[in-house]
């Protein structure tokens, strides 16, 4: 049996949409689309999963607001096993609370901070997009005005192929994957 | 004999082996390698290090080389090899003394720190800011190290035969012996035996500004020529007619009972009415005060006498006349004329109010003020014609501080042999043929008799820095004798002094037998008013630099006025309505530093051109007042050029001002002179406050759910605990305080504080921690504007100019240590926080320098270091001297660039306290607790304590109704407090 | 994909195909500088040189140099660091704020936008370092545990809060910034031809982390721009209230306003549009970009602008009441002595660069001009200048105790050090016009369809 993966390419993302809601309703399975743009309702029609880029940022923040008030209490607010706190400006330092008006601005920074970085790492880590990284795009057009499809098939490609250029697939490239 | 002789080396070579040839001709056995070596190319090429390579082991072993040679500088610090066994390293020893430089006396404590006089403090006596910053002058590097001869160093042993020979050799001729006035008994002594030896010495005593007007006139009137005390405590009217005895008149002992004599508490307050041409200090500090033009004053004088005898008289006196009256034998009448028949007319006032015996004691007079103009006069004439064999000077400079300077340089020609004992090769010893330079102060032995009855001691507190020898050990070998030491212990206990305890005490009295006075006969002859319209001018001394002895004392220099704020500089003080009319002015340039316009001053045949013009409120019209002490020219590189001299305008009284081209630079601290009527400082009148001792201290009230509140009692903290343990605080009492500025230098000395020079305090970057506020007050008055329905535009304005018969009021400054500071708050990286004794602490090693903290400082009393202030030639001070650097307090470190600085309530001194205290188990006694500024005030303004301790004297100011917070309602707390300022008018 | 009004006029000029955009965007990296960019370079290049030796100086001897004084202890070193602060405002706002109220003009203007904000940011963060008394130790300033163990910040100082604020508003906007750049780096790697210029092959593929525009990808790219935008928002409204803080919170009369937090951020807005139009006047001639920063959005920035520049005039008038309804003496002088006091010149050019001047956009004519605006917007930056300089040294040269009262004059070192930063924030700006995707290409794509003048006319017919 021959494996071999399609490379249809389209000019325009609205036919890419269509031509992928066929192939969907008809069941085959598309293994990757390559835009140069986010195309809007594709990741639907692939029947790809809900992210949750901000779940993660939501969590980050709430370690920054702990962080930055942990950090604040230990070094600020007089007790036992805290650091030195000090008479500043004779601010009661003997509770959290009663200086709190003073920690608002840094713990709110803090969490900022820890949100937006962590995530954007959280990011780039899924995506595997780091310095140095090479592209995995078939096609470098995929970057400027080409929509590119991938399908990996096993057996007879035909069907596809009828249904690709009905849709508008401006050219089909294959690649044959030899046995393993 | 020439030797065939043979010796051969076995017998190979006896019989001639060939083998012994071959060894012969080839002495190594195989060729060394050479040839193969060098030339054989590839092996050379095949070596992998190259010429660069060579070069990079060379520098890289250079390299290493220069490392390995660098490390860190070695700082020697030697220990006593015998330790003695009063100094223990880190611990102050303090020596009573006296400090007399021939103008200013006091009895002082002198603290040393591993034998180095650091700082002075009070002893029996109070001192002014000359004293104070004297210790400074003793590590001038200026002074002569050497004897001099023709200028040119040589050593004692020449200078003593030399002179000796050339004494005896005085025959034709006269020996002077110029001097300040002499206080010191024992020198009195010694001169008495020189000139026993050379049997022709005259000695003439000479005060820098003259009082032969008041010593005559008592000459005439009581039989002996001195100036009597004056006890101010125990008057009730104080009558000045232009005499500054708040700063530099006769004495600078006044202002301690003067102050004593106006304590509302006790409800006695003295009335101070002030008659005078230029704003003194004491016109600053006055009930009442007139301005006249120094030719009135003779009139007015008279007149004043005319209306106390209930003749007809002017009626600008009237009130005076009354209060005097109603006050006999409780009042003081002083001028500061050297006119003889004035001062006979205020001896007869005095007599008439029945003052002798109960405010003045001419039985117990002052031997501080001895010169004698006549005969230096006639000393003068006798050089000129050449009737003076010799000449030898102590203490004074006359080719600065004469009227008749050059006369006086001119005669000195006329004199063979030329002896200055001067600390300095200044103007006059630099014209000497030698100088044997005498010692400071602080290390002489010596004694001093200011008054009758009253003695001192000055004893060593550090070997001599120079070779330098005291006058007196000079007159002593001179009449072929030595040691001043014992010659001195020997003259008191003949005396039946108890030597130890009077050189431990540092004073003691001693009985003398009464002053035999003459019946008083009044001889005054009254005096015409005389119109003049000329311009008239009035000498003063500054309190900075008094007659200029010490003009090479950059603490000196850099001390603000008090009247006008201006430092490094002497000027010709005007009235603003004046200027106008000569078309002269003071501006503001662009950073708010003062500039001033030029003038030439001429009178008859003097002249001072390029004159600066400082327009100061009080000035009488058409007057002008110059100060004396400045425009040195052989003082050191701190004095030199520094200001005019105005000596020779001495006796000068109506110039000629012409206006000229340019400007003058000012170095002015203080830049905005009125309150604009802001409640800064809280003043009330003396009736006013027996009604309601808390009147004029108005306190703002807040409405909070305790109903309303005074700021202290409302916070929204919960506050740290202050209660237990220290609180330290800090008084100022306004109405004690006449502003000498004597507690600026002693804070100075204390805490190493830098000088800055006057391009720096030009810029406002002055770095006293404390200084003294002087406002005045303005014509426009909110309530006046209400009246008059001005804008607040106009009336802020108008605000700004201060009145031409302006009221002063001074006001000390340094960190109020709040204890709800704005500036703790704002630093990041908190290098400035809260002790837990109320202190406003500085980490200068964690300030970074953002400056924060002086912006939200509401005081503006913070520092920063905006340059490196010490060893940096462009600041070259005491801090960039070896031996200016001397006097540092070793408990104090000297601040690093770009940090900020400020009061510390002297903190160095707070810690010795506790430890001591923790040492010997006992409570800290109120009475020890000090800062410079309090232990140095002279009138006991500035009182500092530990308010937690319930008997302490700061408690009991604390709750005083006239304590007050400077700017309350800010409500930051502070630890420094006020008491209102209290005036004895109507 | 959704539909936009035709009424609306279009956001991209000529008609462009998604190529023509590619091709467009990248012309300025891969063509040769055109003579405009070299000379507006070589200025900038030695005003910087001059404010790095002025710094060096100033590092070398001490604050003295400068002009301040024991009571003006903040002059220009704080009036340019808030100026800067506040210019570096517009950036973040037109990216995240516009993003959140879908504002699709927002996408031909926000890369260069968000790299002037964080170039302005950099001009901004030098000096709270350099007006530092001893700057080599300015690391104290974080909260870095060290061997005193017990040695931390003051958590209370509006300056830590400074120091908080703007090192994240600075991360964060660089990190908004390199999340959208990536895909436009991925555009000009894949025309660049490993063979001409292997060179730059190489950096563009290094920077473009290896993008390739999967679907998984888009969408997370879309949900992590939205939550940066989302957090981005707040961050611009809390930096310059930080700022206005250091001056809010403290005592001296003129700086203790609680109007000041929203006040300072209007006005950051109002300068950092202003230095936006500059910016970009001066671009889209050097760069060609006229296609796509258009007279429309101009005049959407000019809108804006004239809304802020009459709010901050609203503040200008409260303040005064403020002062005036307070009944404290301080507060009074304070304010009297800014409009009539030795420095009535400052005030007199704040209010009419700030508050009268861009009243001029309610004419149409002007609003919708380059030249005009680029004038006007010239006249915001100094206006803006001004407000800070009256605020900081006419507030601090006049306090409570008359006896402190002093002024303040510049020094050379103070105005080289300005002009070295306006040198310094050219040249990196020219600089990147040269070597960055200078208009979000990828984002301009999806906006083609619905805003594209080509577009728009088919729909007509």
């Amino acid at each position: 049996m021959s494996k071999k993966t399609l490379y249809a390419i389209f000019d325009d993302e609205e036919v890419l949409l269509e031509s992928v809601k066929e192939l969907r309703s008809q069941d085959f399975e598309i293994t990757e689309v390559y835009s140069p743009f986010p195309i809007h309702g594709l990741d639907h029609a692939l029947g790809l999963k809900e992210t949750r880029m901000a779940i993660t940022a939501f969590i980050y923040g709430c370690i920054g607001l702990t962080f930055g008030g942990l950090l604040i209490y230990y070094t600020m607010i007089s007790g036992i096993g805290k650091s030195w706190p000090m008479n500043i400006g004779g601010k009661p330092n003997f509770y959290f609370y009663q200086n709190i008006p003073s920690f608002v601005p840094i713990m709110f920074e803090c969490t900022v901070l820890f949100a937006a970085h962590l995530m954007s790492i959280t990011y780039l880590f899924r995506n595997k997009l780091y310095p140095g990284a090479t592209t995995k795009s078939p096609d470098p057009r995929t970057t400027d005005d080409k929509f590119l499809m991938e399908i990996k098939v096993e057996g007879s490609d035909f069907e596809i192929k009828k249904i690709l250029t009905s849709t508008g697939a401006s050219e089909i490239n294959e690649k044959n994957i030899d046995h393993e | 004999m020439k030797t065939t002789k043979k010796y051969w080396k076995g017998l190979a070579q006896l019989n001639n082996d060939p083998i012994v040839e071959n060894l012969a001709q080839n002495e190594f056995v195989e060729q060394l390698p050479v040839d193969e070596f060098l030339g054989d190319q590839e092996n050379l090429s095949s070596t992998s290090s190259s010429r660069r390579d060579f070069l990079k082991f060379l520098g890289f072993s250079t390299a290493a080389a220069t490392l390995a040679a660098c490390e860190t500088p070695i700082v020697k610090s030697i220990p006593y090899l015998v330790k003695p066994d009063e100094i223990i390293p880190g611990v102050a020893n303090y020596y009573a003394s006296t400090i007399y430089d021939g103008r200013d006396y006091a009895s002082v404590l002198v603290k040393t720190r591993e034998g180095r006089p650091i700082k002075i403090e009070n002893n029996a006596t109070y001192s002014n800011s000359r004293v104070q910053a004297s210790v400074l002058s003793l590590y001038d590097s200026a002074r002569l190290k050497h004897p001099l001869k023709d200028s040119k160093e040589t050593n004692w042993r020449t200078v003593d035969l030399e002179i000796k020979e050339k004494l005896e050799a005085v025959n034709d001729g006269k020996i002077a012996l110029l001097t300040s006035t002499i206080i010191s008994p024992s020198t009195e002594n010694l001169i008495k035996d020189f000139s026993k030896k050379y049997n022709n010495v005259e000695h003439v005593m000479l005060d820098s500004t003259p009082y032969d007007g008041v010593l005559n006139a008592n000459m005439d009137s009581f039989g002996i020529r001195l100036a009597p005390t004056y006890s101010f405590d125990k008057a009730n009217v104080i009558v000045s007619f232009g005499a500054d005895f708040l700063a530099n008149w006769m004495e600078n002992e006044y202002a301690t009972d003067y102050v004593k004599g106006r304590n509302p508490k006790s409800g006695r307050m003295s009335k101070h009415y002030q008659i005078e041409t230029n704003l003194s200090l004491s016109g600053a500090n006055a009930d009442n005060r007139m301005q006249i033009k120094p030719s009135e004053q003779g009139f007015l004088i008279s007149s004043l006498y005319d209306g106390i005898q209930g003749k007809t008289f002017d009626k600008r006196l009237s009130s005076i006349v009354k209060v005097l009256q109603s006050n006999l034998s409780k009042s003081i009448v002083i001028s500061n004329s050297n006119d003889k028949n004035v001062q006979l007319i205020i001896n007869a006032i005095n007599q008439k109010l029945g003052n002798y015996n109960s405010t003045i004691s001419i039985n117990k007079p002052t031997n501080l003020k001895q010169g004698n103009a006549n005969k230096l006069d006639n000393l003068l004439s006798d050089m000129k014609a050449g009737n003076i064999g010799a000449i030898i000077t102590y203490n004074v400079n006359p080719s600065y501080s004469l009227a008749k300077a050059t006369e006086f340089n001119e005669a000195l020609k006329n004199v063979k042999l030329k002896i200055s004992t001067s600390l300095y090769n200044d103007e006059t010893a630099s014209l000497m043929d030698y100088v044997c330079p005498d010692h400071h102060n602080l290390e002489s032995w010596g004694d001093a008799n200011p008054k009758y009855g009253k003695y001192s001691l000055m004893q060593p507190t550090i070997s001599p820095l120079f070779n330098t020898r005291q006058f007196q050990e000079s007159l002593l070998v001179w009449t072929s004798r030595s040691d001043y030491f014992s010659y001195l212990k020997e003259f008191w206990i003949n005396k039946g002094v108890n030597w130890n305890k009077s050189l431990h005490d540092g004073f003691f009295d001693l009985k003398e037998n009464k002053l035999k006075l003459k019946r008083f006969v009044d001889q005054s002859q009254s005096i015409k008013s005389k119109k003049s319209n000329t311009i008239e001018l009035e000498i003063y001394e500054t309190i900075a630099l008094g007659d200029g002895c010490q003009s090479n004392n950059p603490w000196l220099q850099e001390l603000p006025d008090p009247i006008t704020r201006a430092c490094w500089d002497n000027y010709l003080t005007i009235s603003a309505t004046t200027a106008k009319e000569l078309g002269l002015s003071n501006w503001n340039v662009s950073n708010g530093a003062l500039n001033g316009s030029l003038v030439d001053i001429t009178a008859d045949n003097l002249v001072i051109r390029d004159v600066p013009v400082m327009i100061s409120p009080g000035q009488a019209l058409s007057t002008v007042g110059m100060a004396v002490g400045y425009g040195r020219t052989k003082a050191g590189k701190a004095g030199n050029n520094v200001g005019f001299n105005a000596f020779p305008f001495l006796n000068t009284k109506s110039v000629t001002i012409t206006k000229v081209e340019g400007k003058y630079e000012f170095a002015s601290i203080q830049l905005h002179h009125t309150m604009m009527g802001r409640d800064i400082v809280k003043e009330t009148t003396l009736a006013e406050y027996i009604k309601d001792p808390s009147s004029g201290n108005h306190r703002e009230t807040y409405a909070t759910y305790k109903g309303k509140l005074p700021s202290d009692q409302v916070s929204l903290y919960e506050e740290h605990d202050l209660e237990t343990g220290h609180f330290w605080n800090l008084s100022i009492d306004l109405s004690s305080c006449i502003g000498c500025g004597e507690c600026v230098i002693s804070c100075q000395a204390e805490n190493n504080v830098p000088v800055v020079g006057k391009e720096e305090v030009r810029k406002s970057r002055d770095m006293h921690w404390m200084r003294i506020d002087r406002y005045f007050s303005s014509d426009m008055t909110k309530e006046l504007s209400k009246k008059e329905k001005l804008s607040a535009i106009d009336m802020f304005s108008e605000m700004e100019d201060p009145s031409e018969k302006p009221e002063v009021v001074f006001q000390p400054v340094m960190c109020q240590h709040c204890n709800h500071a704005p500036c703790e708050t704002v630093c990041p990286v908190a290098a400035t926080t809260h002790s837990n004794e109320g202190l406003n602490q500085m980490t200068y090693n964690r300030c970074v320098g953002t400056r924060y903290c002086a912006n939200n400082c509401p005081y503006k009393v913070r520092r920063f270091n905006w340059f490196q202030y010490s060893d940096n030639d462009k600041f070259d001070f005491n801090m960039n001297d070896d031996y200016g650097k001397m006097v540092l307090n070793p408990d104090v470190v000297v601040r690093s660039r770009g940090v900020i600085e400020k009061c510390s309530m002297c903190i160095q001194k707070i810690q010795e306290l506790k430890l001591n205290a923790k040492k010997s188990g006992q409570p800290i006694k109120d009475a020890d607790a000090q800062t410079a500024c309090a232990s140095s005030c002279s009138t006991n303004a500035i009182v500092f304590g530990d308010s937690n301790n319930k008997d302490s004297e700061v408690w009991r100011l604390r709750n005083d109704e006239r304590a007050y917070d400077l700017l309350d309602h800010l409500n930051v707390k502070p630890s420094v407090f006020y008491q209102t300022k209290i005036r004895n008018k109507a | 994909m959704h539909k936009e009004s035709e009424i609306r006029d279009p956001l991209i000029l000529g008609n462009k195909t998604y190529h023509d955009i590619t091709r467009d965007i990248a012309r300025p990296v891969e063509g040769k500088a055109n003579k405009y960019w070299w000379i507006l370079f070589g200025l900038s290049a030695m005003l910087f040189l001059w404010g790095v030796a002025c710094i060096a100086y100033t590092i070398g001897t001490g604050i003295g140099v400068w002009g301040s004084n024991k009571t003006v202890n903040w002059a220009w070193d704080i009036t340019n660091f808030v100026w800067w602060i506040g210019i570096g405002h517009a950036g973040t706002l037109i990216s995240a704020v516009l993003l959140l109220f879908r504002q699709k003009w927002r996408m031909g203007i926000n890369r260069s936008a968000e790299a002037m904000t964080i170039f302005a940011v950099v001009q901004a963060a030098l000096f709270p370092l350099i007006h530092m008394g001893r700057p080599w130790l300015a690391y104290w300033v974080f909260p870095i545990p060290n061997q005193y163990g017990s040695l931390w910040v003051n958590f209370n100082s509006p300056l830590l809060w400074d120091v908080f604020a703007i090192s994240t508003y600075f991360s964060v906007s660089v990190v908004f910034w390199y999340i959208g750049l990536i895909p436009d780096f991925a555009m000009i790697r894949d025309r660049m031809s490993s063979t001409i210029s292997p060179m730059k092959k190489r950096l563009y593929t290094i920077l473009s982390f290896g993008w390739s525009g999967r679907a998984k990808h888009w969408q997370r790219f879309e949900e992590v721009s939205l939550v940066l935008a989302g957090l981005a928002t707040p961050l611009v409204f809390s930096v310059h209230s930080i700022v206005s803080m250091d001056f809010a919170t403290s005592v001296i009369p003129g700086w203790h306003t609680t109007i000041f937090p929203p006040y300072f951020v209007l006005g950051a807005l109002f300068s950092g549009f202003a230095m936006v139009e500059t910016l970009l006047i001066i671009m889209r001639k050097v760069v060609n970009m006229e296609a796509y920063i258009t007279i429309k959005h101009i005049e959407y920035m000019n809108v804006i602008i004239l809304f802020t520049g009459s709010l901050v005039g609203t503040a200008y008038i409260t303040e005064l009441f403020m002062a005036w309804y307070s009944g404290v003496e301080f507060e009074q002088y304070a304010f009297l002595n800014r409009a009539t006091g030795p420095y009535w010149w400052a005030y007199l050019s704040m209010m009419s660069c700030n508050v009268m001047i861009p009243q001029l956009y309610w004419i149409r004519k002007i609003r919708t001009s380059f030249i005009a605006t680029f004038i006007l917007s010239i006249f915001v930056n100094i206006g803006m200048w001004f407000e800070r300089f009256v605020i900081i040294v006419t507030s601090l040269h006049r306090d409570f105790l008359p006896s402190a009262w002093t002024m303040f004059s510049p020094t050379f070192v103070d105005a080289g050090i300005f002009l070295g930063t306006i040198g310094f924030f050219f040249t990196l700006f020219l600089l990147y016009s040269r070597t960055f995707p200078v208009v979000a290409q990828a984002e301009l794509k999806t906006i083609l369809k619905s805003s594209g003048s080509e577009f728009k006319t088919r729909s007509h017919e």
